[in-house]
């Protein structure tokens, strides 16, 4: 498997999708450089430090908390009967698309004094939400389903032999989870716990509304009155992100590699009889938190406006006017999603399969591109492409609007693809080959069919991301491009709570739809 | 590896290519559908949600499309400065003074004809006359009437640091209309005292939060008593909830509390078209739009003679505007950005 060389062609587009998404920090890294003196006399400055702290504990603890939370949900949704095991697998993936501000205004506004949860038991006490704490399990609400999608792809192609075989010798449970499971989904639980960590890196609306003191703040404080400050700053969390990823992949390195897929019939499904009950109430807790709470603050304000007597709900009808921001927020998490695992795949197979230091090269910056935060990185698009000779015709088009996307989510993506290359057995490719069937006809015929469910689970993170995306669509979108998470955020910036609440509902629904479509019943089929 | 997963694989590679085919097809009818005609393209700050109906009304008047990029008016004022001399936008639309005043600094502004200025009151437009203000946004108290009489209310904002006050008002720090705020009162109090008065909230347990949306909700819920918001907000959550427990009160004409901010447009030296640029831009201070402002997002109209709707506004003339220099906002407003992180409350 190693030893190998990669194909010149491919390793040309590895080099290639590389440098693309190096883009945006390489130009950080030019511009902070034009000014040597002024950035090291901010890297020591007390309002770089502290907040680089604040921003290391929140990613940290909350891709821990997510870790534990999306393994957990993967397993009882795949490896136990639980019933209505469809729904809730779709709904466990939502809470991803809520935007964050939204979902941390509904948190806080139920939990506040005088809030929701007052108001509906008449009594009882309330919590200032803001700080560590409600931000670690805000965003570790948000974000399990990061580890959630591909633990569960993985879980869905793990052969049950090895499990029969361990639980035939003797072996309870817990052991068999820990000896035989765990060491095949180490991989995707590594791929999903280092995107939550990159992902609240790069958080702002529910760190803001939370009032936690981290980077992403002082970024934004400081992004027109002192924007000096604010390059330097996205240029620290840009160098963070590279740090993190480059010494997980010095861990992931050494340790064992994860067990390729085999054609070994189904996975092992637990049958609960006495802990049904418990699993049960877990997941629908999870969902009834991340997802419910949330949804049902959305469809107080949109009951409060279709009920209210005025025209809340604005000029046009309501729900008839959201047709067109739904066609065009499903069109463009669709193509985003579907380029973002097209464009990363080569890569993945240059890690991977070849592993070989060009592909090592581009996954850090195909990685580091996800905790750039989205506005920073959306401004350093427009001066590229604005400034380089023939790019200039591109600028606030779709196609660069899927590439900021692209290179914005491509890490989700390239996270689940790695794991796909890894779950190809050796021996099935060395099978094709003996059989005559060329390089393209393998990859389309074998590789490709054994690695989809992995790949769609990339491809649902990816548009469940880009379903939610604002800054970056609010400046390299085409006018007239108009997304159902504009909407919400256009409608609750004002107060116009009815209004928003009617496309949050919207939002949620229609990615519902797209994340069965997309991802689950690909698991679901693989379950038999 | 069975027939129909591979099946599946292809279909599932097909929906994204027939779902692009669409969007494209679609990016190229909305692009060549309006073709013709006169067309301007508008950056504005302020939300769709207050300004749309007006931007829609002119075109139709006058027959000139309008292209809107919304955005928040930093965001906006940044990619402007990004784009420079190739900039797409006609004109700017900013809810702060602070963003134009970062757009003018980069020389990206064309100044006005006088007869456009001159509608509207000096102290509202900026002193080189590359920006007009539109409407104003008045700073008030909101409190919990289920907490508070009128009568219980602090008699000015300078107030706010008394111990009874403690832990009972909320302000947004890292919001530009606070930031504005804090600014006019430097100007007004002086450095020294302003610096004093925000030691003193952050010592009397001041609560912060994001935004006015967030302050106004605080205040509803009895959260906090009292918060340092624009009127707006609290017009607007009344409209939501009519039981909402927040209400507004003015601090008496000359408090320092009270106090406009201006809504403010300008010309790009982009402009492509800068005619329609400007005649939107005098579109926005005749009468009729002038009346929207003062019906639909409850302000201070400041062109045409238009009263504010809203009862109990004292006089345009009684209230203060921040008096700084216009083409040193940026560095005023950074200024005033570390004052308020010096005192502890920017976190």
């Amino acid at each position: 498997m190693t030893g190998r060389r990669a194909p010149r062609s491919l390793a040309a587009l590895g080099v290639a999708v590389g440098l693309a998404f190096a883009l945006p920090f390489g130009s950080l890294v030019v511009r902070t450089a034009a000014d040597p003196a002024a950035f090291t006399r901010r890297l020591g400055s007390e309002e770089l430090v502290g907040p680089l702290l604040r921003t290391v504990t929140l990613a940290g603890l909350s891709s821990l908390g997510a870790a534990v939370l999306g393994v957990a949900v993967a397993w009882c949704l795949v490896r136990t009967d639980v019933p209505a095991r469809r729904v809730l697998g779709v709904a466990a993936a939502l809470p991803l698309v809520l935007p964050s501000f939204v979902a941390a205004f509904a948190w806080i506004s139920v939990f506040a004094e005088g809030g929701l949860l007052q108001e509906l038991l008449g009594f009882g006490r309330s919590w200032r939400l803001r700080g560590l704490g409600p931000a670690v399990v805000i965003l570790t609400l948000i974000s399990y389903p990061y580890v959630y999608l591909p633990v569960a792809a993985r879980l869905a192609g793990l052969p049950r032999s090895v499990e029969e075989s361990a639980r035939a010798l003797g072996a309870g449970p817990v052991r068999v989870f820990a000896t035989v499971v765990l060491p095949g989904i180490r991989s995707a639980v590594a791929a999903g716990t280092l995107l939550v960590f990159l992902y609240g890196v790069s958080e702002f609306g529910a760190v803001s509304l939370l009032r936690y003191d981290t980077l992403t703040l002082r970024i934004f404080a400081t992004r027109l009155l002192e924007p000096e400050a604010a390059r330097v700053m996205s240029l620290v969390l840009g160098v963070l992100a590279l740090v993190v990823v480059a010494a997980e992949r010095r861990v992931a390195a050494r340790a064992r590699r994860s067990e390729p897929v085999a054609a070994g019939g189904p996975p092992a499904v637990a049958r609960l009889r006495f802990g049904r009950a418990p699993v049960v109430a877990f997941l629908v807790g999870v969902v009834a938190v991340a997802l419910v709470v949330p949804v049902a603050v959305l469809a107080r304000w949109a009951a409060r406006g279709l009920a209210g007597g005025r025209d809340l709900l604005g000029r046009g009808a309501g729900l008839g006017e959201l047709a067109g921001p739904t066609a065009q927020t499903v069109g463009l998490a669709v193509v985003s999603a579907a380029a973002a695992v097209a464009v990363v795949l080569p890569v993945a197979y240059l890690t991977r399969r070849f592993r070989a230091r060009t592909g090592e090269v581009a996954n850090l910056f195909v990685v580091a591109g996800f905790a750039l935060p989205g506005l920073v990185l959306a401004l350093s698009l427009v001066t590229l492409t604005l400034r380089a000779p023939l790019l200039d015709a591109l600028y606030q088009t779709v196609p660069l609007l899927v590439f900021a996307y692209v290179v914005h989510f491509g890490a989700q993506a390239l996270r689940a693809g790695e794991v796909a290359v890894e779950a190809v057995p050796e021996r099935l490719r060395e099978a094709a080959r003996s059989l005559g069937a060329g390089r393209l006809r393998r990859f389309a015929t074998v590789e490709v069919p054994l690695m989809a469910p992995m790949l769609a689970a990339g491809a649902g993170l990816v548009l469940l991301s880009v379903a939610k995306e604002l800054p970056a669509t609010l400046l390299l979108a085409p006018i007239g491009v108009d997304t159902l998470a504009v909407r919400i955020w256009s409608a609750a910036a004002e107060g116009f709570f009815a209004r928003a609440g009617l496309a949050g509902l919207v939002l949620v629904a229609v990615s519902g739809l797209l994340t069965w479509w997309v991802t689950i019943r690909r698991v679901e089929h693989l379950r038999g | 590896m069975p027939a129909t997963r591979l099946r599946t694989q292809r279909r599932f590679l097909r929906a994204p290519a027939a779902v692009l085919t669409i969007v494209v097809i679609a990016a190229a009818l909305t692009g060549c559908g309006s073709g013709g005609g006169e067309r301007i393209t508008v950056y504005s700050g302020r939300n769709a949600e207050l300004i749309g109906p007006l931007l829609e009304r002119f075109a139709r008047r006058t027959g000139i499309s309008v292209d809107v990029r919304y955005g928040e008016s930093a965001d906006l004022a940044l990619l402007l400065g990004e784009e420079r001399d190739r900039s797409p936008a006609d004109v700017f639309i900013s809810q702060s003074p602070g963003a134009m005043g970062y757009v003018d600094g980069r020389r990206l502004l064309r100044r006005l004809p006088d007869r456009i200025l001159d509608r509207v009151p000096a102290r509202f437009r900026a002193r080189d006359g590359d920006w007009v203000g539109l409407s104003g946004r008045v700073r008030v108290l909101v409190y919990n009437r289920d907490r508070l009489t009128v009568s219980q209310l602090p008699v000015s904002v300078l107030d706010l640091t008394d111990p009874r006050w403690r832990g009972r008002v909320g302000i947004a720090p890292t919001n530009a209309s606070f930031q504005d705020f804090v600014t006019a009162l430097r100007t007004l109090i002086g450095e020294d005292r302003t610096r004093r008065w925000l030691e003193g909230l952050r010592a009397n347990d001041v609560r912060t939060y994001a935004n006015n949306v967030a302050i106004v909700e605080a205040v509803g819920r009895g959260e906090v008593d009292l918060g340092l918001v624009n009127h707006y907000y609290n017009e607007r959550a009344k409209a939501e909830n009519p039981g909402v427990r927040s209400e507004n009160h003015l601090f008496p004409a000359g408090d320092p509390g009270t106090l406009i901010l201006v809504t403010a447009a300008g010309v790009l030296r982009t402009a492509s078209n800068p005619a329609a640029a400007e005649r939107l831009v005098a579109f926005l201070l005749s009468r009729g739009a002038q009346e929207f402002f003062a019906a639909e997002t409850f302000e201070y109209p400041l062109a045409a003679g238009v009263d504010p709707a809203v009862e109990d506004l004292p006089p345009l003339a009684d209230i203060a505007a921040p008096d700084v220099a216009f083409d040193a906002l940026g560095d005023e407003l950074a200024r005033t950005r570390r004052l308020i992180r010096r005192a502890g409350l920017e976190g």
